[in-house]
C-alpha cells in the first residue's frame, strides 16, 4: 500500500529505554527524590554490615547440631542438614525423585512462561499445568506407574505445598470459570445456585473450609470410602479457590462491553463458542493480575492444611525448629521460610508481569507500516 | 425461490410501556437495498435489529427468505448465519487480527478447515482493500479500516442478507468514503442489503428503495427519486432540509 512508501524514521534518541536514560534520568530528579534516596542509602549502611557478618561472614554452614556452630553467626548448618526434608516432607530417600519432579513441574512450567518467546509457548505452559493434578499425583503415589507406593501421609515440606496450590488452582480454575458464568446466566435458578454457591464458599475462613471438608464430607460419601485427608482437603481449597476465582472471571466477563457479544451472536456463534472463542479469552487477558493475586493468596493459604494433619512447607519447618539438636534457631527456620516464599511469589508476580507485556505488545504491535 | 429475502408483517415491539415499533411492514426483494432512515429514537436500529433475532418482538412476524424468525435459540443460530450484521462501532474481536477476527466465524460456525478459513479471509481482506493488514490487530487500524474489517467479516459467513446500522456514523469524511465505497460495490454486485445511514448520496446512488422511520412506524417507503423530488410527509421535508446540509 501506499503507506510503505514512507520512509520508515526511528524515533528520538531520549524515548529510547536502557540503562544510560535511566542514570540521566536519576540526575534529574527532584529535590525531595534525592533525599527519599539518601534516606535509603544511609538506613542501608547502617543495616547492612551486621546483617552482613551475622548472615554470611561469621555464618557456620556444616556442622552436626547446635553445638557446632559459630554463636556469632547464623546457623545455616540447621537448614542444611534438613533440606531434604523441608523440600520432600518424609518421602523416603531413594523415592525423593518423584517428588522433586512434582516440585519441579510447575517451576519449570512458570520459567518457560518467563523464558523466551517461541511458538506454541503459552500452549505448553497450559499444556503443562492442565496435566500436573493427575501427572503429579501418580508420580508422587507410584503405585499405578508400576512404582514403590508412598501414601499421602509420606508427602510433605516445600513438595506438598507447590503439589495443594497448583493442584487446587488448576481445578479450580474451569470450576471458577463455570460459576462466573452461572452468576451471569439468564436462567434465574442457575444464577441463584452460583451466587449462593460463591458467596458460601468465600464467605468462609479456609480453615473452616478444610475442616468441613475433612470432617463432615466422609459423612456424605457411602460409608466403607476411604479417602486421604489430602484428597478432601484439595476438595475444600479448590472450591474454596474457585469462588475467588470466580468473582475475578465474572469481574473480566463485566469489562466487556455488550458488543462483543452482540457481535458475536450475529455471526451465529452459539452460547457456548462466544463464550470459548470471544468472550473468556478477552475476559481472562483482562484480568491476569487478579488472578496472580488469588494464587498468590492461595500459594501461602496452603499452609492451613495443618490443621488436618498435613505436613507443608511451613510447617514442616515450624517443627524442626523444636528439634532438640537444633534449639534456638527459630531466626534461621522463619528467614528461610521467608526467603523462599517470597521468591515463590516473586516469580508469580514476574510471570504476571511478562504476560501483561506479552500482550500489551501483541495488541499493538508496531503500528509503523 | 419467488420469496422477498425480507418480509416483515405487522411488526409491533414495546420497551416495557414505551411502542417502539408500531405495526411495521417491510419488504425487501432478493438482490435489492433498502435505506432506513428517520431521526433519532424512531426505532431504525430496534427494527434491524429483530431482522436476525437480536432483540424479540411481541407482534406480528418476520420472514426471512421464506422462512418465519421465531425465539427459539436454535432456529435463531441458523438465522444468524444467514444474516451478516455490520455495527456503528465495528465490534471488531480485539484479541484476534484482522485476519482471524474475518476467518475465526466461518471456522466456527461453518466448520471450515483453517487453511481454507483463511484463504478465503485474505480474499476477502483484499476485496475491501486491507490486503496489507491482514495481521494488524484492531487497535492498530483507522476506524475506516476497521470497519472495513467488519465487512469483511461479515460476509465471511456467506451471508444472504447484510444489515448495516449507521455503518459510517462514527467515522471521519475520508474513511466515510472508503468504507461507502466497499458497500457500493457490495450493492452492485447485487447483495441484499439493508443500511440504516443518514448518507442520502448512498441512498440516492445505490438502493432501490427509502424507508422513512418516525416514532416507530414507516412514514414513507417509496424509490429514493420520489423520496429525494417529493416527500409525501412533512416530517420528512424536515428530516430532508436538516441532513442536506
Ligand atoms: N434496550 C432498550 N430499552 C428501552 N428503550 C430502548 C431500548 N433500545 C431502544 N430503546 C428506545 O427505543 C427507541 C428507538 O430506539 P432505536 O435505537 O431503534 O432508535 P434509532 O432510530 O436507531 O435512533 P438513532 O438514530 O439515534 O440510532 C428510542 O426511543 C430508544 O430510547
Ligand atoms: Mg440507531
Amino acid at each position: 500500500m501506499t503507506l510503505s512508501t514512507i520512509p520508515s524514521r526511528l524515533p528520538p534518541e531520549a524515548s529510547r529505554t536502557g540503562i544510560s536514560s535511566g542514570l540521566r534520568g536519576m540526575a534529574s530528579e527532584s529535590p525531595v527524590s534525592l533525599i527519599l534516596w539518601l534516606a535509603l542509602a544511609l538506613g542501608a549502611a547502617w543495616i547492612l554490615p551486621g546483617l552482613v557478618s551475622w548472615a554470611l561472614l561469621d555464618a557456620t554452614w556444616v556442622a552436626e547440631d547446635r553445638s557446632g556452630c559459630d554463636p556469632s553467626g547464623a546457623c545455616w548448618a540447621f537448614i542444611v542438614n534438613r533440606l531434604p526434608q523441608f523440600g520432600f516432607g518424609f518421602f523416603p530417600p531413594q523415592e525423593r525423585w518423584r517428588a522433586a519432579v512434582a516440585l519441579a513441574w510447575p517451576v519449570v512450567a512458570l520459567a518457560i512462561a518467563l523464558g523466551p518467546a517461541f511458538r506454541g509457548r503459552s500452549g505448553l505452559v497450559a499444556g503443562a499445568l492442565a496435566a500436573y493434578p493427575v501427572g503429579a499425583t501418580l508420580v508422587l503415589w507410584g503405585e499405578p506407574l508400576g512404582l514403590p507406593g508412598v501414601g499421602t501421609a509420606q508427602w510433605g515440606g516445600m513438595t506438598m505445598t507447590v503439589y495443594v496450590g497448583t493442584v487446587a488452582f488448576v481445578l479450580a480454575f474451569p470450576v471458577g470459570l463455570v460459576l462466573a458464568l452461572g452468576r451471569r446466566s439468564s436462567l434465574p435458578a442457575l444464577r441463584v445456585l452460583s451466587t449462593v454457591f460463591i458467596e458460601v464458599w468465600r464467605g468462609l475462613p479456609l480453615i473452616a473450609v478444610l475442616f468441613i471438608s475433612v470432617v463432615m464430607v466422609p459423612f456424605l460419601l457411602p460409608p466403607g470410602t476411604e479417602l486421604p485427608r489430602l484428597a478432601l482437603a484439595l476438595v475444600g481449597i479448590t472450591l474454596y479457590t474457585s469462588s475467588y476465582l470466580a468473582e475475578v472471571f465474572r469481574g473480566g466477563l463485566q469489562s466487556l462491553g455488550k458488543g462483543q457479544a452482540e457481535a458475536a451472536a450475529a455471526l451465529g456463534f452459539t452460547y457456548w463458542t462466544a463464550q470459548g472463542y470471544i468472550l473468556i479469552p478477552q475476559a481472562i487477558r483482562a484480568v491476569i493480575p487478579g488472578i496472580l493475586n488469588t494464587v498468590v493468596a492461595l500459594f501461602k493459604d496452603t499452609t492451613y492444611v495443618l490443621v488436618v494433619g498435613l505436613f507443608d512447607f511451613l510447617n514442616i519447618v515450624n517443627a524442626a525448629v523444636a528439634d532438640p539438636h537444633w534449639l534456638g534457631l527459630a531466626n534461621e527456620g522463619y528467614i528461610f521460610v521467608g526467603i523462599v516464599y517470597w521468591s515463590f511469589c516473586f516469580l508469580l508476580s514476574r510471570v504476571s508481569a511478562r504476560i501483561e507485556w506479552d500482550m500489551a505488545r501483541g495488541a499493538a504491535r508496531e503500528a509503523r507500516t | 425461490m419467488t420469496a422477498a429475502a425480507i418480509n416483515v408483517v405487522g411488526l409491533s415491539k414495546w420497551f416495557g410501556d414505551f411502542l417502539a415499533l408500531d405495526d411495521i411492514a417491510l419488504t425487501v426483494p432478493r438482490g435489492c437495498s433498502t435505506v432506513l432512515c428517520g431521526p433519532s429514537g424512531s426505532g431504525k436500529s430496534t427494527l434491524l435489529r429483530c431482522l436476525n433475532g437480536l432483540e424479540s418482538w411481541e407482534e406480528g412476524e418476520v420472514v426471512m427468505s421464506g422462512r418465519p424468525v421465531g425465539h427459539r435459540p436454535r432456529d435463531l443460530v441458523a438465522l444468524r448465519r444467514r444474516v451478516g450484521m455490520v455495527f456503528q462501532d465495528f465490534n471488531l474481536f480485539p484479541h484476534l487480527d484482522a485476519l482471524s477476527n474475518v476467518a475465526l466465524p466461518p471456522r466456527v460456525n461453518l466448520g471450515l478447515a483453517r487453511a481454507e478459513a483463511e484463504a478465503e479471509a485474505e480474499m476477502l481482506l483484499a476485496q475491501v482493500g486491507l490486503a496489507d493488514f491482514a495481521r494488524k490487530y484492531p487497535a492498530q487500524l483507522s476506524g475506516g479500516q476497521k470497519q472495513r474489517v467488519a465487512i469483511a467479516r461479515a460476509l465471511a459467513m456467506q451471508p444472504e442478507v447484510l444489515l448495516f446500522d449507521e455503518p459510517t456514523s462514527a467515522l471521519d469524511p475520508e474513511s466515510i468514503g472508503e468504507v461507502l465505497d466497499v458497500m457500493i460495490s457490495l450493492a452492485d454486485a447485487g447483495r441484499t442489503m439493508v443500511v440504516v445511514t443518514h448518507e442520502m448520496g448512498f441512498a440516492r446512488r445505490v438502493c432501490h428503495e427509502v424507508v422513512f422511520m418516525c416514532a416507530g412506524r414507516v412514514a414513507e417507503c417509496c424509490p429514493p427519486e420520489r423520496f429525494f423530488a417529493e416527500p409525501e410527509t412533512e416530517r420528512a421535508r424536515a428530516f430532508l432540509a436538516q441532513v442536506q446540509y
